[in-house]
């Protein structure tokens, strides 16, 4: 069994998915540096990012499949599911075969894996774009942590530079410890590690307590269902709500 | 009284209005301003009865003039009375966009003085959040009945969506609940709004930069179970609201009770079930090509609360199924229960590579607990052996397990406290 491993940047794993095309080996996965496991039965050869080779996949899915499909494998591999990369390469694969049509060939299981990947990286990040909860620190910036599933980043940053344009504000991913950073002119993703102490504004606690308010208020006592709350609002969610974690 | 009393009395009397979408607009933000509006609409929070939190949703008063039976700000009811000022409101919407909190505001209110003067301070708040913060998230507003031509015009220059309630689906009914109301001044704005539009819209065709007129279109809402009016008549209004006065959204609200009035109907809960059945056939109304005679007629004015509404016309229609997956148009599929519209496009993309059977079907996410019954895979049926509406109801209707005297029973119920010592400690 051989699995190429790639630094895990988009354009590395274009370039392995270059490099599988042109070696006709029989590989078992693609894999990013940091999720390797050890396994004894496994040839691991490591994938030097290459951007030419990577540009040159990149058109290729942009002109001879499509646009869209350009964005399915993009999303695949923001999902950072297991096995995403041996799943891009098939999907790939039948798409140089079939061309632009080969989203509708939804009973095809690769076709349909690809979908799913895609509806669920999506769901998430429009999710999180209502579930994210900006504090407002002393030195005037609007922070957040999330815990995303997916590494939904970079899919966030535009919604919020259209909409806070005239902020400064930062979105933390704790769980894979970047950041995206915003200073009222562009936005970039930075390596951020733990924070440990926030100087939090005066009145922050204040809108905090207006909010939990709020939210405690506007539910009617005679129509309690936790059960469609936690289905619209998943648990893992919760640790970083102001008005669910007290 | 400080904000945050205000804000607990005001949201407080807002909650049973139920609309809460932020959707239909893509308002665009400005250079130095805060906000945009999605066309999909974002949901921030669910609260604990599992709706969304979307807009901040409250009263600029909830002092009232009138005194209508269904309502909690009725002004015979005994509760702590508040009134924001404009500026209250704003700092609120603001703080509470930038930290994401909300989408917009939805602001509403009793009807403080006279309709006008209501109206005059919804004003305030959104001409100050559009002018001097250049805020431009979403809103929406309530036009009250019997407000003025020119101010129902100078707010909905403003805003993104505004609603006004119907609440009662017959005059009878208004008579008896909310004497000083009567249908000619509910319409009145409603019809001010929908001439609104169409005369925007009109205009940004010569116009490209012309101003907006209530872009997201105008809701209103309904109240389930207040009065003896069955669902016939609602969904029949409905559908007339859809048709001839081109409202984006109905909302209809279980009738919470609110009071022990003699005219109000004695219920212990307010009818759940029966308002999720008209959204339902609501959502049939305006997405599935149905009408509201299919669903419901004078023989059978109100819905089955055991079945859902299309699964109940599907079985009154049982000799138009089954339906052959792979030859059915698109609007036939629709009707089959159990196939929504997304899995009806995917059918029809799906069958356009190759003709798909039962086992494709589930891999496609189509539900098929109720679906099998109605459908042929490549000519193959895969339901019961008849097609026989009265079998296949049973199937469908959902039984509850509790009710008939059995209950699962429990390892543990019947532990003595020795054994539950055992149970704690492993050992005497």
């Amino acid at each position: 069994m051989i699995q190429y491993i790639y630094d895990g940047s988009f354009d590395g794993l274009l370039t392995s998915i270059y490099e599988a095309y042109y070696r006709k080996e029989k590989i078992d996965d693609i894999v990013p540096e940091d999720s390797v496991e050890e396994n004894f039965l496994v040839e691991k050869i490591y994938m030097e990012t290459d951007r030419e080779k990577a540009e040159k996949v990149y058109v290729a899915i942009e002109n001879k499949i499509s646009k869209e499909s350009l964005v399915k494998v993009f999303y695949a591999y923001l999902s950072e599911l297991p096995r995403h990369g041996i799943n891009i390469l098939k999907y790939l694969e039948l798409g140089f075969k079939v061309g632009p049509q080969i989203d509708l060939n939804l009973s095809n299981d690769i076709v349909l894996k690809m979908d799913n990947i895609y509806h669920k990286v999506a769901k998430e990040s429009h999710r999180m774009i209502g579930l994210i909860r900006f504090k407002l620190l002393e030195n005037g910036i609007f922070y957040c942590s999330i815990e995303p599933d997916h590494n939904i980043l970079g899919l966030l940053a535009p919604h919020f530079a259209s909409r806070m344009m005239n902020e400064n504000w930062i979105i933390h991913d704790v769980k894979r410890g970047i950041a995206v950073l915003y200073n009222k002119v562009e936005w970039v993703i930075k390596d951020i590690g733990i924070v440990d102490s926030l100087m939090i504004r005066e009145e922050e606690e204040e809108y905090q307590e207006l909010w939990k308010t709020y939210f405690k208020s506007i539910a009617i006592e005679s129509k309690v269902n936790p059960k469609l709350q936690k289905r619209n609002m998943p648990r893992r969610y919760w640790k970083h709500l102001v008005e669910k974690n007290f | 009284m400080d904000v945050l009393e205000k804000l607990k009395i005001l949201s407080d009397a807002a909650k049973y209005d139920v609309s809460c979408s932020s959707s239909g607009s893509n308002r665009k933000n400005k250079k130095g301003g805060l906000g945009d509006a999605k066309p999909s609409g974002v949901c921030h929070s669910w609260s604990d009865d599992g709706r969304c939190i979307s807009l901040l949703k409250i009263l600029m008063t909830n002092y009232c003039i009138y005194d209508c039976a269904y309502c909690v700000n009725r002004s015979s009811n005994d509760l702590p009375r508040a009134t924001f000022t404009p500026e209250e409101v704003v700092d609120l919407t603001i703080n509470f966009y930038k930290r994401n909190y909300i989408e917009g505001l939805f602001l509403s209110a009793a009807v403080f003085r006279s309709p006008n003067y209501t109206m005059e301070m919804i004003f305030q708040v959104v001409r100050k959040l559009r002018e001097e913060e250049n805020f431009n998230g979403y809103i929406h507003t309530k036009a009250i009945p019997g407000a003025d031509k020119e101010i129902v015009e100078k707010v909905g220059r403003f805003v993104d969506r505004m609603s006004v309630n119907i609440e009662l689906p017959t005059e009878e009914g208004l008579k008896l609940l909310a004497p000083q109301k009567n249908k000619d001044s509910i319409l009145k704005p409603m019809n001010l709004i929908k001439t609104g539009i169409l005369e925007s819209t009109e205009e940004r065709k010569k116009f490209r930069f012309s101003p907006k007129f209530v872009p997201a279109g105008q809701t209103t809402q309904l109240i389930v179970g207040a009065t003896t009016d069955p669902d016939l008549k609602i969904l029949r209004l409905s559908e007339g609201l859809y048709n001839s006065y081109g409202l984006k959204r109905v909302y209809y609200s279980a009738f919470v009770p609110v009071s022990n009035n003699s005219k109000l109907p004695a219920i212990k809960s307010p009818p759940l079930v029966r308002e999720n059945r008209l959204y339902q056939a609501d959502w049939l109304l305006r997405f599935y090509g149905f009408q509201a005679k299919e669903l419901l007629d004078e023989k059978k004015p109100d819905f089955d609360l055991a079945l859902d509404p299309k699964c109940d016309w599907a079985l009154r229609n049982i000799h138009l199924f089954p339906v052959e997956i792979n030859k059915a148009d698109y609007n036939m599929l629709l009707r089959v229960p159990g196939i929504g519209v997304k899995s009806a496009m995917r059918i029809v993309q799906a069958r356009r590579f190759s003709s798909i059977d039962f086992y494709d079907l589930k891999k496609l996410g189509i539900v098929l607990k109720r679906a099998q019954y109605f459908i042929t895979c490549k000519g193959k049926y895969y339901g019961l052996k008849d097609m026989d509406s009265e079998i296949i109801r049973n199937q469908l209707v959902e039984k509850s397990p509790m009710g008939q005297g059995y209950h699962q029973l429990s390892l543990f119920d019947q532990v003595s406290l020795q054994d539950k010592y055992i149970q704690i400690g492993g050992q005497l």
